[in-house]
C-alpha cells in the first residue's frame, strides 16, 4: 500500500487524547457506542456530561455515545453544542464522574473524535488513557439492567457558566474604559453563539464573522496564518484594534493585530504570559517541546522558569498541575488558564489578551513586536502510524548534531542548542512525522528543518 | 457455562434482554442495516414507555444517520400511530421500539415499510441478510442524515379514529369505561380518545414510565385488578391493553373477563355490519368470525399466525376487516395495522347500536369454550410430532398450511410451532370448556409421546 494512498492517509487513531477519525470510514456507530460504554464502564456508575461541536456529524455520534454511556448505567446528561473548555470546567464543578466531548478540533469536516475528562475536568492522563484502552479491547462493558437505566437530560446553560468563571478573572472596568474595537472569526464553531456577546458584555465593540453554528466551517477549523486573510480583511475594513480566531471546539486561538497582521499561532502563548505574569499570578510558565524560544523571552521579563513538556493536551494540563504553573500554553495556540481550569481555553485566551492591549494602551503590532524574533520552519513527513515509531528509533541511533548542547529523548527528539533547535516527533493526531526548527534566522531555519527532513523521509 | 440465549433475531425483527443481549452494537447493527436496506430516505421511530426505550432510540438514530437516512422522531405513542406516521409523514420506513406483551425487561425492534406496514417474511428475510452480510453505507460527514422531532402523530392518529367513529351514538350511550394501559405507550392517548367519543373514563396503570403493574398480556389470568376496578366503579365495561396498544381485551360490567377472542369477534360484528365482503383472521382464532361472516354474509379468509400474514391477505382481498384472535383488531378502513383504539372505537359503536351490555352481546354467539395450551419441544423433532398429530387425525378434515388444523363440525383443533421459542402452541376450541379441554390434552398427549 502506498504511502500516500487514501487509505494509508486517514486511518483511525487511538492515542491518549482520544479516539479519531473519519466519519463513515473508520469512526463507525459501533466504534463509538464501544468507545462509550468503555468510557462509562471505566468511570461509572455516576453522572457523565457530554458536549459536541458544530461539525456535520456531531449529532450522529452524540446520539452513539448518549446511547453507549446510558447502556452502562450512566446518568447522561447532554450539554450540546459548547466549547470543549465549558463541559471541562461544567465536569469540575459538578458531582459527574467524567465528560465525552465530540470534538476532531482542528481537524477538517470529515472527522470526528471523542475526547475524555475525567471527575476534576482534565483529560484523562496516558496511564488513564491506557486503562480506557483496556476495557475498550476487553468488551467487558457494564450492562445496567432495564431498571438501572437512566434518562438523558439536558444543560443548555454550561457555556454561560464558564464565561462567568472567565470574567472572575478579568479586570472588566480596565477593558470597558479601553473601548476595544475587536474583530473576531468564530469559524461557525461552538464560541458562535457565546463570543461575540461576551465581548459586547466587556464594553467591546465586536465585528463578529462566521458566527453561526449552523453553517459548514468556512475554511479550516484551524487559527494558522493561511486561514485568517478573511479576518485580516475584517480588521482593516473595520479599523479593528485586534483580531481574533477561534478554532472548532474553542481551544486554540489566533491573532491578527491592528496592522491586519497575522504574526502566527506562537504568539497567542506568549501574549496571553505577558497578561498573566504581570498581573502577578505565581509560578513557572508551562509549554511543549515543539514551542517557540519566544517563551524563555517572555518568562525571563518576569524572572519566571519555563517547564517544557512533551506534546499533547493532556500533558500541558498535568505539567501544569504539578508545577501549579500560572499559565500554560502550546504554540499552536492553545491556552490553559489554571486560575480558570486545567483546560484549553481560547476564549479566556481572547479576553486576557484583549486586557492586556488595555492595560498597557499600546497597539498590538508594538506588543508583537517587542517579543524577540525568531522563525521557526514547520515540515511534516507522510508517514503510516505502524512505522512512525521505528522510524525515529533509526534517527536516534544515528543522529548528527554536534552543534546541539541537549538531546531531549521525552518526545521524540529535540536537539536544543543556545540559538536553535529543531523538534521530531510523530503526530498525534494526524499519520505524520513532525520536523519543526527554530532560529535566529529564515534561512538558518530552514537549513536546520531540511537536513532533519530529508533523513526522515529516506527512512519513512 | 453458556448464560440463557437471550437473543431472538428473526424476520419480525430482533427482541433482547436489556442488560444481557440487548446492546447498543445490536442496535447499530440493524439501524445500520435497516438504512442500507432502505438506501436512505426518511425514518419515522416511536417507541412504548420502556424505560430502555431512550437509549435504543439513541443507538437507531446514531446508526440510520450514519447510514444517511433522515429520522423524524414521534415520541412515545402505540404502535399503531407510528404505522399512521409512517403514511403520514411521507416515511420510507418506520421502527416500533416496544416489545409488546414481553415482560419489562425484555425491548425489540419491528421493522416497518413505507406503506406503515411490517416487513412481510420475504421482506424481513432480505433484511436479515443485509445484517449478517455487514457490509453497511456509511456516508461520510458531510452526507448524513437530520433529526427531527413530530409532536402531531398523536393527535393525527386520535383524529382519524374520531372521523371513523359514531361519536353521537357514543355520546348517547355514554358508557362509563375502565381502562388499564398497563403503564405503557396507551396511557399517552387512551383516556383522550374515550372522552372525546364522550365515555366517561376511569384510567388505572396510566403512568407511562414502563413499570408494568401486572403481566403485559391482556388474557383473563392478568385482569383482576380491572376486573375490580370495573365493579368497584360501577363501570358499564372495562378495557384492557398491552404496552403498544396493539391488542385489547374487554371486562364486561360485572368484573369478568371475557376473553380476549372477543375483541375481535365484536369488532368484525360492527364492520361486517357496514358492508359485505371479505373477513380474514388467522388459523388459531374462534370460530366465532365465522359466526359473524354468517350473520352479515360475508366470507373469511384465514392465514398462518401473525400480523404480517393477515395484513397482506386483506390487502389482497381487500378485505372490510381482519384482526387476529389474541386481541388485535385491524380496520382498513384506517389502516393495515392492528391498533386498539380503532377496536374501542368499533366496540363502543357496536354497544351503542345493539343497545345491549358487553354480556349480552357476547351471549349472542353460540356457546364455544378455546382452551390455549403449549408444549416444549425442540426444534428437531417439530416435523416429527407434526407427522403424528397428522396421523393421528387422518380421517377428518385437515389443514395443513401452518402446523396441522384438525376440523370437526363442533369443534376445532390447531397445533402449530412458535415462530419465537421452542414450544407447540395448541389450541382448541368446542361447544364447551370440557370438550375443548380434552381435545386439547389428546394432542398434548400426541406430542409428549413423540418426544419421549
Amino acid at each position: 500500500m502506498s504511502l500516500l494512498s487514501a487509505e494509508a492517509s486517514r486511518p483511525l487513531k487511538i492515542t491518549i487524547g482520544g479516539v479519531r477519525g473519519v466519519v463513515g470510514d473508520t469512526l463507525t456507530p459501533e466504534l463509538l457506542t464501544n468507545f462509550s460504554q468503555a468510557f462509562g464502564t471505566y468511570v461509572g456508575p455516576g453522572r457523565v456530561l457530554v458536549s459536541r461541536d458544530t461539525r456535520p456529524s456531531g449529532r450522529m455520534v452524540s446520539h452513539c455515545v448518549l446511547s453507549g454511556l446510558a447502556a452502562t448505567g450512566c446518568e447522561v446528561v447532554d450539554l450540546g453544542v459548547c466549547p470543549t473548555a465549558a463541559l471541562q470546567l461544567a465536569v469540575k464543578d459538578s458531582d459527574a464522574v467524567g465528560g465525552i466531548a465530540v470534538t476532531a478540533g482542528h481537524n477538517d469536516a470529515d472527522w470526528n473524535a471523542l475526547k475524555f475528562i475525567r471527575a476534576d475536568g482534565i483529560f484523562l492522563n496516558h496511564h488513564q488513557a491506557e486503562e480506557l484502552l483496556n476495557v475498550y479491547h476487553q468488551k467487558e462493558f457494564t450492562k445496567a439492567a432495564w431498571d438501572e437505566l437512566r434518562p438523558v437530560s439536558h444543560d443548555y446553560e454550561a457555556a454561560e457558566r464558564h464565561l462567568e468563571a472567565i470574567r472572575a478573572q478579568l479586570d472588566v472596568e480596565t477593558i470597558r474604559a479601553a473601548g476595544l474595537k475587536v474583530a473576531v472569526d468564530c469559524t461557525n464553531g461552538a464560541c458562535s453563539d457565546y463570543t461575540p456577546d461576551f465581548l459586547t458584555s466587556l464594553g467591546c465593540e465586536v465585528f463578529a464573522m462566521n458566527d453561526d453554528p449552523d453553517l459548514p466551517f468556512p475554511h479550516e477549523p484551524k487559527p494558522t496564518p493561511e486561514n485568517l486573510s478573511q479576518l485580516q480583511a475584517l480588521v482593516s475594513a473595520a479599523g479593528a484594534d485586534a483580531g481574533f480566531a477561534h478554532d472548532a471546539d474553542g481551544d486554540r486561538l489566533g491573532v491578527v493585530t491592528e496592522q491586519g497582521e497575522a504574526p502566527g499561532e506562537e504568539y497567542t502563548l506568549c501574549l496571553a504570559a505577558e497578561m498573566v505574569l504581570e498581573r502577578g499570578d505565581p509560578g513557572p510558565v508551562v509549554t511543549n517541546l515543539s514551542t517557540t524560544m519566544r517563551v524563555e523571552a517572555v518568562a525571563r521579563k518576569y524572572d519566571r522558569e519555563v517547564i517544557r513538556a512533551r506534546i499533547g493536551q493532556v500533558y500541558i494540563a498535568e505539567t501544569a498541575f504539578n508545577h501549579r504553573a500560572a499559565i500554560a500554553g502550546e504554540g499552536s495556540g492553545g491556552i490553559v488558564f489554571p486560575a480558570i481550569n486545567y483546560a484549553h481555553d481560547s476564549i479566556a485566551a481572547l479576553v486576557h489578551i484583549l486586557e492586556l492591549i488595555a492595560r498597557r494602551g499600546t497597539r498590538l503590532s508594538e506588543l508583537v513586536a517587542d517579543i524577540p524574533e525568531y522563525y521557526m520552519v514547520k515540515q511534516t513527513v507522510p508517514c503510516p502510524p505502524q512505522r512512525s515509531f521505528s522510524v525515529l528509533q533509526e534517527l536516534r541511533e544515528d543522529l548528527r548534531a554536534e552543534w546541539a548542547d541537549e538531546i531531549n529523548l521525552e518526545d521524540g527528539i529535540k536537539l536544543i542548542g543556545s540559538d536553535r533547535w529543531v523538534h521530531i516527533r510523530v503526530s498525534m493526531t494526524e499519520p505524520r512525522i513532525w520536523v519543526i526548527s527554530e532560529a535566529r534566522g529564515p534561512q538558518l531555519a530552514r537549513d536546520l528543518a531540511d537536513q532533519y527532513t530529508r533523513r526522515v523521509r529516506r527512512l519513512s | 457455562m453458556r448464560g440463557i440465549q437471550s437473543l431472538k433475531i428473526g424476520i419480525s425483527g430482533v427482541r433482547a434482554v436489556v442488560g444481557e443481549s440487548l446492546t447498543p452494537q445490536l442496535i447499530v447493527g440493524f439501524a445500520e442495516a435497516f438504512g442500507t436496506y432502505l438506501g436512505g430516505g426518511v425514518v419515522v421511530i416511536g417507541r412504548d414507555t420502556r424505560p430502555s426505550g431512550e437509549m435504543v432510540y439513541n443507538a437507531l438514530v446514531g446508526g440510520l444517520l450514519s447510514t444517511g437516512c433522515s429520522v423524524i422522531d414521534v415520541g412515545v405513542c402505540p404502535a399503531p400511530t407510528i404505522g399512521h406516521a409512517v403514511v403520514d409523514l411521507a416515511g420510507d420506513g418506520g421502527i416500533a421500539i416496544t416489545a409488546s406483551h414481553n415482560p419489562a425487561q425484555w425491548n425489540a425492534l419491528k421493522f416497518l415499510r413505507a406503506d406503515g406496514v411490517f416487513l412481510n417474511s420475504y421482506q424481513g428475510e432480505e433484511l436479515l441478510n443485509v445484517y449478517h452480510q455487514g457490509a453497511f453505507a456509511l456516508q461520510p460527514a458531510g452526507s448524513l442524515g437530520r433529526v427531527v422531532r413530530d409532536e402531531g402523530a398523536i393527535n393525527r392518529h386520535l383524529a382519524k379514529v374520531m372521523a371513523a367513529t359514531d361519536r353521537k351514538a357514543i355520546a348517547a350511550l355514554h358508557p362509563r369505561v375502565v381502562v388499564d394501559s398497563c403503564n405503557g405507550s396507551g396511557s399517552v392517548i387512551t383516556r383522550g380518545l374515550l372522552e372525546k367519543m364522550g365515555c366517561e373514563v376511569i384510567a388505572i396503570n396510566d403512568v407511562p414510565d414502563g413499570h408494568f403493574p401486572r403481566d403485559p398480556e391482556p388474557i383473563p389470568e392478568n385482569l383482576g385488578q380491572l376486573g375490580e376496578a370495573v365493579t368497584e366503579h360501577g363501570a358499564d365495561l372495562g378495557f384492557a391493553q398491552d404496552t403498544d396498544a396493539d391488542r385489547l381485551a374487554i371486562v364486561s360490567a360485572d368484573g369478568e373477563p371475557i376473553g380476549e377472542e372477543f375483541s375481535l369477534a365484536f369488532a368484525c360484528d360492527v364492520m361486517a355490519a357496514e358492508r359485505s365482503g371479505v373477513l380474514v383472521t388467522n388459523l388459531s382464532t374462534s370460530r366465532m368470525i365465522d359466526e359473524v361472516a354468517q350473520r352479515h354474509d360475508c366470507r373469511v379468509v384465514r392465514t398462518k399466525v401473525g400480523e404480517v400474514s393477515v395484513v397482506e391477505a386483506m390487502i389482497a382481498e381487500q378485505a372490510i376487516g381482519g384482526g387476529e384472535g389474541n386481541g388485535g383488531v385491524i380496520d382498513p378502513t384506517l389502516h393495515y395495522c392492528r391498533d386498539n383504539l380503532a377496536a374501542m372505537a368499533l366496540i363502543l359503536k357496536g354497544l351503542a347500536t345493539k343497545q345491549c351490555s358487553v354480556k349480552e352481546w357476547a351471549e349472542s354467539f353460540q356457546p364455544s369454550a378455546i382452551v390455549k395450551d403449549k408444549v416444549p419441544c425442540p426444534a428437531a423433532s417439530i416435523q416429527t410430532v407434526l407427522l403424528a398429530l397428522q396421523r393421528k387425525y387422518a380421517d377428518e378434515d385437515l389443514d395443513l398450511t401452518e402446523g396441522v388444523k384438525v376440523l370437526w363440525p363442533d369443534a376445532w383443533l390447531h397445533a402449530r410451532p412458535s415462530g419465537t421459542e421452542p414450544i407447540i402452541r395448541v389450541i382448541a376450541e368446542a361447544d364447551d370448556q370440557p370438550t375443548a379441554r380434552r381435545i386439547c390434552s389428546d394432542a398434548i398427549a400426541v406430542i409428549r409421546e413423540v418426544i419421549g
